[in-house]
């Protein structure tokens, strides 16, 4: 069920979605820059209808991160 | 119509655009006191979409102050042609922002005079150091202030001081011919402040528009762009029937239509009204419509709550012909080019048929929900000009008489016959500084009949106005249809033996009646007096000056390597039918 996660994360970046998975971070994936990565918040806020806290966004280091917020805030992926 | 990109399509398509192939070319600079992150991708696609190759220059974070002071920096070395000063409030006013308490009012009017002196400061510096276009938002006016429900009654409230510092700034560039303001409070109260400002994005990456809402404010940047490049849409072609009022005049009759007080018919009144407004402005509106004449120029004509009457409309094409041969036949009347034709069609059909076959002609899709047209209509970036002129607004007054001249020209026969009976009129005047504005327009504008399609500024043409080596002027066209207005310009640079043509053109309205035929000539004339051997001029081919390009020879001119040259001592063409009048 991570699929709409990784397809809105593809599409944002723009990186084939076999590149995805929960392990990649801003280390393995040139795409993932500072300023790329507030675009895919604001992505992913609007595509799943949450807002995320300020701490939150500074925690997320690797895409399975997103899982636990999204955990936390009661949406099931 | 409406473009609701998201940020990261514009990110990623930057990468993939290619402007070599594209003819119209800018350099536009970004200067900001936050990061402009994002606006660089954004500004190059949408000018590419504008089929405008955009090169970029984006100030550094808060780097505006060393771009702007130091004389050679980066920024002026990348030479641009339109600059965008973009500063935040918050940075301006600094700590202020929060506790204006802390200064009395006295150190409150120095704080604003300062600022005001501060901002002109940078933007005369720019004058002094450019050519460029300054754009300067202005200072957003922030919907909270800390003085609360007292603001108003503050003898200097928080937002008083920053309206005063935005009113300062007015003041002192409101003479000064490249600078021009932003409305920023304006985008603000249509997009809503909490939408545009996010203090998540601030806090994390001291984003100061929010990436949502970026796209939608370099929408606003580009309706500059347009203007400055002269690239504003002249004419909107309206369908009819669902277009201009609700249902099909045809089948549901002359008093079913909707068109006035209920829903529906509200929805056309105000369209019409919109449309009626940017007619006033200089944009000529022109009718295609498949239609029973009878049926539709009733309703034009009687309809009681019809808005745009029949002198509104510069041409009308009532038939049962295709939408894309009235379209052609449309831009042959009026003389304008197909590709500053807007189109407006309720028909999906008639709108494809339109995209496929006339890939100048901009089509809006309009949707099916009528409610919409108005917004749609006011939303579009296309009919913005950079400084509305006299000529402007006479325009639509002008192409009303160029109808008449067509009908005319096919009701007489002969065309020789046809120019003598038209008394065209050339007043011939040195350029002073009524013309100046109305020159620069030509000179940006003119695509067609223009022989080496030299762009001149204002202060271009003003400074080498007086220059005792040039010409600079201009030619006001009249004929018994009405007047033309100033529709000719020609710059040339005298030398001790022969006279260059630098710069030479005519609207496309008087092209084909003798006009540029009488402007060389007279120059000749002069060149003969003043003892000048030869008359030489180049022909710089565009994709759009076809129309000129056998005027050199057509005349006598004989090439010369680069140039077409004309001998004084050689025996002219004499234009008969048009009478010179010559101001010095």
């Amino acid at each position: 069920m991570s699929e709409k996660l990784y397809e809105i994360i593809s599409k944002t970046f723009n990186v084939p979605i076999e590149k995805i998975n929960d392990e990649v971070t801003s280390e393995t994936l040139d795409e993932w820059d500072s300023f790329n990565f507030y675009v895919l918040l604001d992505e992913i806020e609007n595509n799943f209808d949450i807002k995320f806290d300020l701490d939150e966004t500074l925690e997320i280091k690797k895409i399975g991160d997103f899982k636990q917020i999204f955990y936390k805030h009661g949406i099931k992926i | 119509m409406k473009n609701n990109k998201k940020l990261s399509y514009f990110l990623n398509q930057a990468n993939i655009i290619k402007t070599d192939k594209i003819d119209k070319k800018t350099r536009v600079a970004i200067l900001g006191s936050f990061s402009l992150n994002g606006f660089d991708e954004t500004i190059r696609v949408k000018c590419y979409e504008k089929q405008i190759a955009c090169k970029t220059y984006i100030g550094d974070y808060n780097q505006y102050n060393q771009d702007i002071l130091k004389s050679d920096s980066k920024f002026y070395k990348f030479n641009p042609e339109i600059t965008f000063l973009i500063l935040d409030v918050r940075h301006i006013i600094g700590e202020l922002f929060f506790t204006p308490y802390s200064l009395s009012l006295s150190e409150k009017e120095k704080f604003v005079n300062q600022k005001i002196e501060e901002i002109n400061n940078l933007i005369i510096t720019i004058i002094n150091n450019s050519k460029s276009h300054i754009i300067l938002t202005e200072l957003q006016i922030p919907t909270y202030s800390p003085y609360g429900i007292n603001e108003k009654n503050e003898q200097l409230g928080l937002k008083q001081m920053i309206q005063k510092i935005n009113e300062g700034i007015r003041d002192k560039t409101k003479d000064k011919q490249l600078v021009s303001i932003l409305d920023f409070n304006e985008f603000i109260q249509k997009n809503g402040e909490n939408n545009v400002f996010n203090y998540k994005q601030f806090f994390s990456g001291d984003i100061k528009i929010s990436i949502e809402f970026i796209p939608k404010f370099i929408d606003e940047l580009l309706k500059f762009i347009i203007a400055i490049l002269g690239m504003t849409k002249k004419c909107i072609v309206l369908d009819l029937d669902n277009t201009l009022w609700g249902g099909v005049v045809g089948e549901d009759g002359f008093d079913k239509i909707k068109l006035g007080d209920e829903p529906i018919g509200r929805s056309f009144v105000e369209f019409q009204k919109r449309l009626l407004g940017l007619n006033q402005r200089g944009i000529i509106l022109a009718v295609n419509s498949k239609n029973n004449f009878d049926d539709a120029i009733k309703v034009i004509k009687d309809h009681p709550n019809m808005i745009l009457r029949e002198e509104n409309f510069s041409s009308m094409k009532i038939n049962w012909k295709d939408k894309v041969s009235n379209l052609c036949d449309i831009s042959k009347e009026l003389n304008i080019g197909l590709d500053s034709l807007v189109f407006f069609d309720d028909d999906p059909i008639n709108r494809e048929f339109v995209k496929e076959q006339l890939k100048e002609v901009l089509v809006v899709d309009l949707p099916t929900d009528s409610s919409k047209y108005s917004e749609i209509l006011t939303g579009m970036n296309v009919f913005e000009s950079g400084k509305i002129t006299d000529e402007d607004l006479k325009r639509r007054e002008m192409y009303s008489e160029q109808q008449k001249r067509s009908e005319f020209e096919s009701e007489v026969a002969n065309f020789d016959e046809f120019l003598k009976q038209m008394n065209i009129q050339v007043e011939i005047k040195k350029a002073d500084s009524f013309s100046i504005p109305r020159i620069s327009q030509l000179t940006l504008k003119t695509n067609q009949f223009n022989l080496t399609t030299k762009r001149y500024q204002e202060d271009e043409i003003s400074s080498i106005v007086n220059k005792k080596n040039k010409i600079v002027e201009c030619a006001r066209v009249s004929d018994k249809f009405g007047d033309n207005g100033i529709t000719g310009v020609y710059i040339v640079e005298k030398m001790d033996k022969e006279w260059i043509i630098e710069s030479f053109l005519l609207s496309c309205r008087i092209i084909g009646r003798g006009v540029e035929d009488v402007l060389i000539n007279q120059l000749i004339e002069r060149a003969k007096i003043e003892n000048i051997e030869k008359i030489k001029g180049k022909f710089i081919p565009t994709q759009k000056n076809k129309p000129a390009e056998n005027f050199y020879q057509e005349f006598g001119f004989k090439k010369e390597g680069d140039f077409w040259v004309f001998n004084t001592k050689d025996t002219m063409k004499k234009i008969e039918h048009v009478k010179v009048i010559k101001n010095e």
